[in-house]
């Protein structure tokens, strides 16, 4: 009954959308109990609970110990859409941190992850390559990846999927790459970046450079970048608005011109001209990316001769703030002025 | 031996009744509920002055006598029964030729048949209707009714009393957003250290891979030239070489033509054609005639000694046998016979011969016709000694 009185006590929070969570250590064991229940409803609102408890590490590490990860493997197979997309919000969750990407490794989710992401509904896709890409941050995690032989359905898909999901595809790709680059070079992920990088999305045109700056570390990436004739593009993108773009498109230019080949492509498609106007760019990342780009092409006889006109331009960037960048201007001075 | 006297106590219960309240069925059933009796209707229960009442004998020790003064009493209550009942009054037995009947005399007569009047009637239930529905039940009121007014402000203040509970509402969501926030702002600070040192490490690794390029295209430039010096002074060497070998062979060769040339000479390769002629042709054939010259002087000579000693072995035997055994006065003429018969002949035949060596084409001739007029003399002096062969032996 009410009363006038205005109570001191805070009146319960309840929530009719989550489960009721129980004090102290009881939390997550119950809240897992609850996930394995029969009650379509009690599970839903046990993974509404779970979802708002795992942004504290403490409670996922202590959800991964009482074993919450195998009630959400089974959870992922659920029928209902809802529950799938709760779980796999739960888990990108998790996998933001570095206990929760330890015990996906463990308890091998990267195999029950991969059966969804063909799944019907966008926010389930979407927290899947969530996990994904949180999950590819962590090398062993990529590596894992990489095992799972899941490499080639992430390249079809960067084909297929929605531009949202295109993004946090690139950024996975991108860690995997560095990591094993063999399968997704095999699987022509070059043709399908090259594509990428002509889109009208900032955000893609961004990664996609990110990514084949990856992509050409390796050797053999470096000779598909050259073989596909990625490298005019490149040089294109270096005059785009976007300054993230132009960064890493000269990023991606800096590894694939290691190879004679590459250098003499960069060559022919006047790539020495966007560069030095990148030298006066604001991003360090650009200026860095640009001054190691040119001094690739200056160890070719015609790219020296050409800059040997701007090394005023070096001598400048040497005193910039940046530590890296002044050490890069020396190395680039040095090799401008060798002589044979 | 216990001294207490014998007590027997125990709890108070109900007694069932004897008294079976159906008929005996066939089958007994064991679960009826065991009926209780009312002990105001137990005979057993005594009520009432207990002072000489009857007791019932005791069970299983009923005597004879108790038993025939109960069959005497029951005896004697079924004929006073009996009595009773004749003497009641009725109506006395009808007389002859008289019948009782029995009449009504009620004011209304009543047929009274032994056979019942049947009437049949039928009855139907009506078709089923569908049941209406159950009217809404609204109880009766019950009760007194009693209102309460009240004015605006006066139960509680809605404001006050709300705001606890939004604090609870909103402090709970933007704590969890709050944490939520913090997550993400985390992981964004993570992620552009992380940027910061991909960048570094993207730079670096560059670095690392255009040394690592350089160094390769040096190396290979060295090998590329190394091998070409290589080659170069491989090729000198190997000139150098030639020339040598070809200085060398060339002396070497130098006085190869004239020892060669020396050597044919001296091999007899160079020769005159008309002294080869000479020596080839002419020559052989001088000697092949010397030789045969020679060989007819010898067989000449031969011929000849044997001739020779033919006559003298004839002659010896002649005088032997002319003598008649004379001891033998030659007898060293026959040992040194054929010795001293060589020698002169040898002398005659130097002394024939001497002018045949002459190797004079002139004198072919001569030597023919003197070894033509010896092979004739040898004929004649081969048919003499056959036909003295024939009758004489040899004494040789």
């Amino acid at each position: 009954m009410a009363h006038t009185w205005i109570s001191m006590y805070q009146p319960p929070n309840i929530d009719p959308t989550q489960a009721a969570i129980a004090y102290g250590c009881r939390a997550l064991p119950k809240l897992n109990e609850e996930l394995q229940s029969e009650d379509l409803l009690t599970r839903q609102k046990a993974l509404m609970a779970l979802c708002d408890l795992m942004h504290d590490p403490e409670h996922i590490y202590v959800a991964i110990g009482t074993g919450c990860l195998e009630s959400l493997r089974v959870l992922l197979k659920d029928t209902n859409p809802l529950v799938r997309i709760k779980a796999t919000e739960v888990l990108s969750i998790m996998a933001a941190h570095n206990v929760g990407r330890q015990g996906f490794l463990e308890h091998d989710i990267i195999a029950a992850l991969s059966f969804l992401l063909n799944d019907s509904q966008i926010a389930c896709r979407m927290n899947t390559h969530l996990a994904f890409k949180h999950l590819a941050q962590l090398p062993s995690g990529a590596l894992g990846i990489v095992n799972s032989g899941l490499i080639p359905s992430l390249v079809l898909q960067l084909h297929t999927e929605h531009e949202s999901i295109q993004e946090i595809l690139l950024d996975t790709l991108a860690s995997c790459l560095l990591e094993d680059a063999n399968e997704a070079l095999a699987s022509r992920a070059v043709p399908f970046l090259k594509e990428m990088l002509l889109s009208h999305n900032n955000n893609i045109r961004t990664k996609a450079a990110a990514t084949l700056t990856a992509v050409s570390i390796p050797l053999e990436g470096k000779r598909q970048v050259w073989q596909y004739d990625v490298i005019p593009i490149l040089v294109h993108l270096l005059r785009d608005l976007v300054e993230e773009v132009q960064a890493n498109a000269a990023g991606a230019l800096m590894y694939a011109t290691v190879t004679t080949e590459g250098k003499y492509a960069a060559l022919d498609a006047e790539a020495i001209r966007p560069l030095l106007n990148l030298l006066s760019s604001g991003l360090t990342k650009a200026r860095l990316n640009a001054i190691k780009a040119l001094t690739m092409l200056a160890e070719a006889p015609e790219g020296r001769k050409f800059l040997q006109a701007h090394v005023p331009i070096f001598r400048s960037l040497e005193l910039d703030h940046s530590e890296a960048v002044r050490r890069a201007a020396q190395v680039a001075i040095k090799v401008i002025e060798w002589k044979p | 031996m216990s001294t207490y006297t014998y007590t027997f106590t125990s709890r108070p219960r109900v007694l069932p009744c004897q008294r079976r309240r159906y008929r005996d069925s066939l089958v007994q059933p064991a679960e009826e509920p065991t009926p209780y009796a009312n002990i105001m209707y137990d005979r057993r229960v005594i009520r009432g002055n207990t002072y000489a009442v009857y007791q019932e004998p005791p069970r299983g020790q009923l005597s004879d006598t108790d038993v025939q003064r109960h069959r005497r009493t029951q005896k004697r209550a079924l004929s006073k029964k009996r009595t009773q009942e004749q003497l009641r009054p009725w109506t006395p037995e009808p007389v002859e030729g008289r019948k009782h009947v029995d009449v009504q005399t009620e004011l209304y007569l009543e047929e009274i048949a032994d056979r019942v009047i049947e009437v049949d009637m039928e009855c139907q239930t009506d078709a089923f209707l569908d049941r209406p529905p159950t009217p809404l039940f609204i109880p009766a009121k019950t009760g007194r009714d009693v209102a309460t007014e009240i004015l605006e402000g006066e139960l509680f203040d809605f404001d006050l009393e709300v705001r606890p509970m939004l604090e609870v509402l909103v402090g709970k969501t933007i704590e969890q957003a709050l944490l939520e926030v913090m997550e993400e702002e985390e992981l964004a600070n993570l992620r552009a250290g992380q940027n910061a040192y991909e960048e570094l490490r993207n730079v670096e690794l560059a670095e690392v891979q255009r040394l690592e390029e350089q160094e390769k295209r040096h190396r290979q430039e060295k090998e590329r030239r190394k091998q070409q010096q290589w080659e170069v002074v491989h090729k000198h060497k190997q000139t150098a070489e030639k020339i040598a070998a070809r200085a060398f062979a060339v002396r070497y060769l130098s006085d190869l033509l004239p020892s060669v040339f020396g050597s044919l000479r001296d091999g007899g390769y160079f020769f005159d054609p008309i002294e080869r002629d000479i020596e080839l042709g002419f020559l052989p054939w001088l000697m092949k005639e010397v030789e045969k010259t020679v060989e007819h002087g010898i067989v000449g000579r031969t011929v000849l000694d044997m001739l020779i000693r033919e006559v003298v072995e004839r002659r010896l035997t002649m005088y032997e046998r002319k003598d008649g055994k004379l001891p033998p006065v030659k007898p060293k003429g026959r040992p040194s016979g054929p010795a001293a018969r060589r020698n002169p002949p040898m002398g005659h035949e130097f002394q024939d011969q001497r002018p045949l060596p002459n190797p004079d084409p002139l004198r072919r001739t001569d030597t023919v016709s003197s070894r033509e007029r010896m092979l004739r003399e040898e004929e004649d002096e081969l048919t003499e000694l056959r036909s003295s062969s024939r009758s004489g032996a040899w004494e040789a």
